[in-house]
């Protein structure tokens, strides 16, 4: 006998720990037989604030797009502008730019570990990559004053230099939590349940990939070679040495995967940068920002995040205001269509796995 | 082939197909064409099939009020050229409407849907919720730019009693509570 399809409502309470959206599940038994995103509950309507306020005013909103991971907004918005109205930014900043954007993913990724194992119940992890996460923060404090906001990458430059030996500090704690990933490792990825769960989850093979335009560690989990730091490099990205790691399980465990050895290879940028970075100014200097106007035309850059490619398309009419913003996220693409379809036929327990794999972030859908 | 080659091959391939298709070169790995709506579905499936174009990065909207026109622009990226290239197209503002491109690659699904919902363009054929973002929403297209945001939520909401516009909140305390508020900024100053 079929059994008769129920309807459930996965959230909108944080399901699965990414953030206010909701998921309309049809399930016979504990299979999923349909699922529909409803999102609507996070709208805060940035974009239409920044066409009433002038380029500096609106670039404080763009760190608010998406709480886990801030500065790729920023650094986009800063380079859009940048684009449009051919200012030149200093090889210094550049390199600054490079490793708050490193260091932020590598915050980012330590919010991903404690998000993939909450969903599946395994919560000591989360305890201690949040921790960790906070040595991180104390950085962007001493750098920026914010922990998480930090406003820090705006057109031009940077907001200011580096405190005095603050590499040290960074070199520090990159080696303290270069550590702690062994750790991680050892709680992670030799621990049975978590392999049982999410070997075979959650897959997102190649064709499916291209035909939903799936971006990040998402379509490198399929096989697919692809991060626009090599691609379509920004900043300095192409001056420094890093690989692009890739898998080809195509589920939950490949992405997994992936993103265990991003984060090392973070660790290798920031490395790097410190390494390298040049003497100088951070900043050249914006005219006033009540009468600066940037010329008529267009510009779309993009950012590679965690959770895959962001895309800023900002359009100028000559005037103090944005005429329009548009900022496209990684879950704009993988939240929607992709996740309603792979989760056709998945178990109702695995679906908080699978929206944490996928890069799931309501904020930036809907912006 | 460089950059510059990259270019020219591709204007002479899409010129070939597309010969109204205006093209516009920026520094870079940009190239801009500009092209009438009906032909938008075609030239992104030629782009996609036959170029190497096979992600859909981006669908954007800009109103131009002052022209009463909004632009479309689709931004597509080629893995193996490393060239963005953005396909343009101007509608009229009063009847918006476009055709739909969601069976050329599925996330235009949802860009399509915001575009309904935030600017009011029709898409012919879009299979989707009528709700995006906005729920049980009855007025225009707030994303246009004759939205008035403020006038609208002046008509649509309301003030909860005792909290009027232009109210000093002080004076209100002082008549709910009968008490005299000190003043701190002259009590606490040096």
């Amino acid at each position: 006998m079929r059994e008769k399809a129920t309807t459930l409502y996965l959230g909108p309470q944080h399901p699965g720990i990414t953030g206010n959206m909701m998921i309309r599940l049809k399930v016979e038994g504990d299979t999923i037989v349909g699922a529909t995103t409803e999102v609507g509950y996070l709208h805060r309507a940035f974009e239409k604030l920044q066409e009433k306020r002038n380029w500096l005013q609106s670039f404080t909103l763009m760190c608010r797009f998406c709480v886990p991971e801030t500065d790729p907004m920023e650094e986009s918005y800063a380079r859009a502008v940048e684009a449009i109205e051919g200012r030149e930014v200093p090889e210094r900043a550049k390199y600054i730019r490079v490793m708050v954007l490193e260091l932020a993913r590598l915050a980012s990724f330590m919010l991903w570990y404690g998000g993939q194992n909450g969903s599946l119940g395994l919560y000591t992890m989360g305890q201690w990559s949040v921790g960790d996460r906070n040595y991180i923060l104390d950085l962007f404090e001493e750098l920026t004053g914010g922990r998480v906001y930090h406003m820090y990458i705006w057109p031009g430059g940077v907001r200011r230099d580096l405190p005095k030996g603050f590499e040290q500090r960074v070199l520090k704690t990159l080696n303290y939590l270069e550590k702690r990933l062994d750790d991680y490792d050892d709680l992670m990825f030799d621990n049975a349940i978590f392999k049982k769960r999410v070997q075979g989850v959650g897959i997102v093979n190649k064709e499916k990939a291209i035909e939903h335009g799936v971006v990040g560690p998402v379509l490198r989990g399929c096989g697919i070679k692809s991060d626009i730091r090599i691609d379509d490099p920004y900043e300095v990205y192409d001056k420094l040495d890093f690989e692009v790691p890739t898998s080809d399980g195509a589920d939950i465990w490949a992405r997994a995967l992936v993103r265990r050895r991003e984060a090392r290879q973070s660790i290798r940028i920031i490395r790097q940068v410190i390494d390298m970075m040049p003497g100088g100014s951070v900043y050249n200097k914006i005219p006033n920002p009540q009468k600066w106007t940037l010329p008529k035309g267009d510009a779309y850059v993009r950012t590679e995040s965690v959770r895959g490619e962001i895309g800023m398309y900002i359009a100028s009419d000559g005037g103090l205001n944005p005429r329009r913003v548009h900022l496209r996220g990684a879950a704009y693409v993988h939240a929607i269509t992709l996740l309603e379809d792979v989760l056709i036929g998945e178990n109702i327990a695995d679906v908080s796995a699978i929206m944490n794999s996928l890069g799931t972030c309501p904020p930036e859908i809907e912006r | 082939m460089n950059m510059q080659e990259i270019k020219e091959n591709l204007i002479t391939h899409v010129k070939a197909n597309f010969p109204e298709a205006a093209e516009k070169e920026f520094d870079g790995n940009r190239l801009d064409f500009n092209v009438d709506k009906q032909c938008i579905p075609s030239i992104l499936t030629y782009l996609k099939d036959r170029l190497g174009y096979i992600h859909l990065s981006h669908i954007a909207c800009v109103d131009w009020l002052e022209e009463g026109e909004f632009e479309i622009i689709f931004i597509v990226w080629s893995p193996e050229e490393k060239m963005k290239v953005f396909i343009r197209t101007r509608i009229d503002r009063e009847k918006p409407v476009m055709p739909n491109i969601d069976m050329i690659w599925r996330q235009a699904n949802t860009y399509e849907r915001e575009l309904r919902e935030m600017f009011g363009v029709e898409f012919i054929g879009l299979e989707a919720p009528d709700e995006f973002l906005l729920e049980d929403w009855g007025g225009p297209p707030p994303m246009r730019r004759d939205f008035d945001t403020e006038a609208y939520a002046d008509d649509t909401f309301w003030h909860r009693p005792g909290r009027e516009d232009a109210l000093d909140v002080r004076e209100e305390i002082i008549r709910r509570s009968r008490e005299e508020i000190p003043d701190f900024a002259k009590k606490y100053s040096r």
